[in-house]
């Protein structure tokens, strides 16, 4: 199948500014791909390029297969800016029945539905609405035409826990339907949940594209075992994973890299009556997995300045 | 009609309601104390008026026949005030297509609906086209019924030269905005583009026609193929019109192309 969107050496600047460089992302049909790095890293200017809404410097890339240019590809994404505005005294009903008509049509019901689950108020004026009102109508209007590519940014940005939940459950629908999603964060904890595959962004580029299954594999996890008596500690040392051992008494407490299989079953040769385990910090693998890749930028950066000009 | 077309004169009918009211109260202000001026000839006629300086009575459009209806209706209304009415109200129309959503942000959205972008400059162009007719429609049924009212004797026929050739006026600079806008992606140029060219192109057009150094300048006026017609004393100086309108198809297509080939919302 072909991918979904393709790019290749993707390059925008701002004037001499750089948005992004020389991005080579594939994204394949029926993934959640999520799209990380900090604030002004070029995720934006990713989705805005992905969308025609600014154009490339340089590079090619493909939407859906086909141009974003085409105004027909548009119709079949679904789009939540990082920065939504509404305003005005429409209401956010009337709003969404004139953006569901310009793409082809949407039953009231499902608009009226997708309200319903998100708890979102439709008769009101929008230039009335909270921003996290104004988020849930943003959502509405990028689920509601159940596009084959939907295209998030910042989603979470202004919901609360519950709206975050029923959100995050709306994208695994999305996904079972085969259907595809690129959503951004500058956190990977908003993303790793539902995302296949991460990307990070650093200072316009691509620093790196993981599989998010195998990053938890590799995740570092912090475990606590109490036992109903002590134990000794030569069962649990030098086991495959297991660093940062401390044994004391009938409590055991250590990090785990990768799969925690050979501690179990140490464990369970005796009689387990408390086991902690702290959800991995994937984000800190991240970091841990890049900070030499970036140290390696920062010399080439400083090298790049001391360069006679 | 075409779904953005609707979904901005909606978005503009509240704006379209207050101009629609602000400007026929001008009309009905003004030509309510034409009885006044008609009845005291000796306190407004020819001999007063010559006090004025030469070339303020040409910035004022010569105020000739000042106590007659069709010179009062000609120097006070569709002189000055009446045209520079329609101009501000087509200029912030012109806004409202590109710059102000673009500055406010809600033309992110707009530009990833399945529409060409050559399209939603058109459409909304349509758009303020309607909406500015609506405004000259009604404001031309009331200086009509107004004109008969306080008897100025103007036949309806050139009144509505008159208040056609406002509309074009106001047309061409609705598109005016609209072009800057759109290359821009700001109200501020479009407002100052508009400002220097409306205010210029009245001076030189009426100044100008005294001032030799400057009267080949009324050729790039648009004032000029509204004003120098006389519509209320000749009726529809069509060539000039179709100066007008073609004027602002032109600015349509720079707007269009302007606007297809530029990052939105940098």
């Amino acid at each position: 199948m072909t991918a979904v969107v393709r790019t290749e050496g993707l390059t925008k600047f701002y004037g001499r500014r750089r948005g992004l460089e020389d991005l080579d992302l594939e994204i394949r049909p029926g993934e959640v791909f999520g799209y990380l790095g900090p604030n002004g890293a070029g995720k934006t200017t990713t989705i805005r390029l992905l969308l025609d809404v600014i154009r490339p410097t340089r590079g090619r890339m493909s939407v859906l297969g086909s141009d974003p240019r085409d105004p027909a590809v548009r119709g079949r994404i679904g789009y939540l800016p990082g920065e939504l505005a509404l305003e005005g005294r429409e209401k956010a009903g009337e709003y969404l029945a004139f953006l569901a008509g310009v793409r082809g049509g949407v039953s009231r019901d499902r608009i009226a539905a997708l309200a319903e689950r998100l708890e979102a108020d439709l008769s009101v004026p929008m230039g009335k609405l909270s921003k996290g009102n104004k988020q849930k109508v943003g959502l509405i209007q990028a689920f509601m035409h159940e596009p084959e590519f939907l295209i998030l940014d910042e989603p979470t940005g202004g919901l609360d826990p519950l709206v975050q939940h029923e959100f995050l459950a709306m994208v695994r629908e999305v996904r079972a339907a085969g259907r595809t999603v690129l959503m951004s964060s500058h956190v990977l904890a908003e993303v790793e949940d539902v995302a296949d595959r991460v990307g990070i962004v650093r200072q316009g580029r691509l620093v790196a594209v993981e599989d998010v299954a195998a990053l938890r594999e590799k995740a570092v996890r912090r475990v606590e075992f109490h036992f109903d008596a002590p134990v000794p500690r030569e069962e649990f040392e030098d086991l495959p994973g297991v660093r940062d051992l401390r044994v004391e008494g009938a409590n055991l407490s250590c990090t785990i890299d990768g799969r925690p299989d050979a501690l179990i079953k140490a464990a369970a040769r005796f009689t387990v009556v408390h086991l902690v385990s702290a959800e991995p910090d994937l984000e800190e693998i991240f970091l841990t997995y890049y900070s030499e890749e970036n140290e390696e930028e920062a010399r080439h950066a400083r090298a790049g300045v001391q360069e006679p000009a | 009609m075409p779904a953005l077309v609707s979904k901005s004169l909606r978005d503009h009918r509240r704006s379209l309601i207050r101009w629609t009211i602000g400007i026929g109260a001008f009309f009905t202000l003004y030509l309510s104390f034409y009885p006044n001026i008609s009845q005291n000839q000796e306190l407004y006629g020819e001999a007063a008026l010559k006090k004025f300086p030469g070339a303020m009575r040409d910035l004022m459009g010569g105020l000739e026949g000042f106590t007659t209806g069709v010179g009062y209706l000609h120097g006070v209304v569709y002189q000055l005030f009446g045209p520079m009415l329609f101009v501000v109200c087509a200029a912030v129309l012109g806004n409202q297509a590109i710059a102000r959503p673009e500055e406010s942000g809600t033309l992110e959205l707009t530009v990833t609906l399945p529409i060409d972008r050559r399209r939603l400059v058109a459409e909304r162009f349509a758009a303020l086209a309607l909406g500015l007719l609506g405004v000259a429609v009604a404001t031309f049924l009331l200086a009509w019924g107004l004109s008969a009212a306080v008897g100025t004797g103007v036949a309806v026929d050139r009144i509505l030269a008159a208040h056609t050739g406002v509309f074009l006026l106001g047309l061409f600079f609705g598109a005016l905005s609209l072009a800057v806008g759109a290359a821009a992606g700001r109200r501020g140029p479009a407002m100052a583009v508009v400002g220097v060219v409306a205010v210029g192109g009245y001076i030189v057009e009426t100044m100008g026609r005294n001032v030799d150094a400057v009267s080949w300048l009324r050729w790039v006026s648009p004032f000029h193929y509204y004003l120098d017609g006389r519509p209320l004393y000749q009726g529809f100086p069509v060539g000039d019109y179709v100066v007008l309108a073609g004027a602002a198809v032109v600015l349509l297509v720079v707007a269009i192309l302007a606007f297809d080939r530029r990052d939105i919302g940098v």
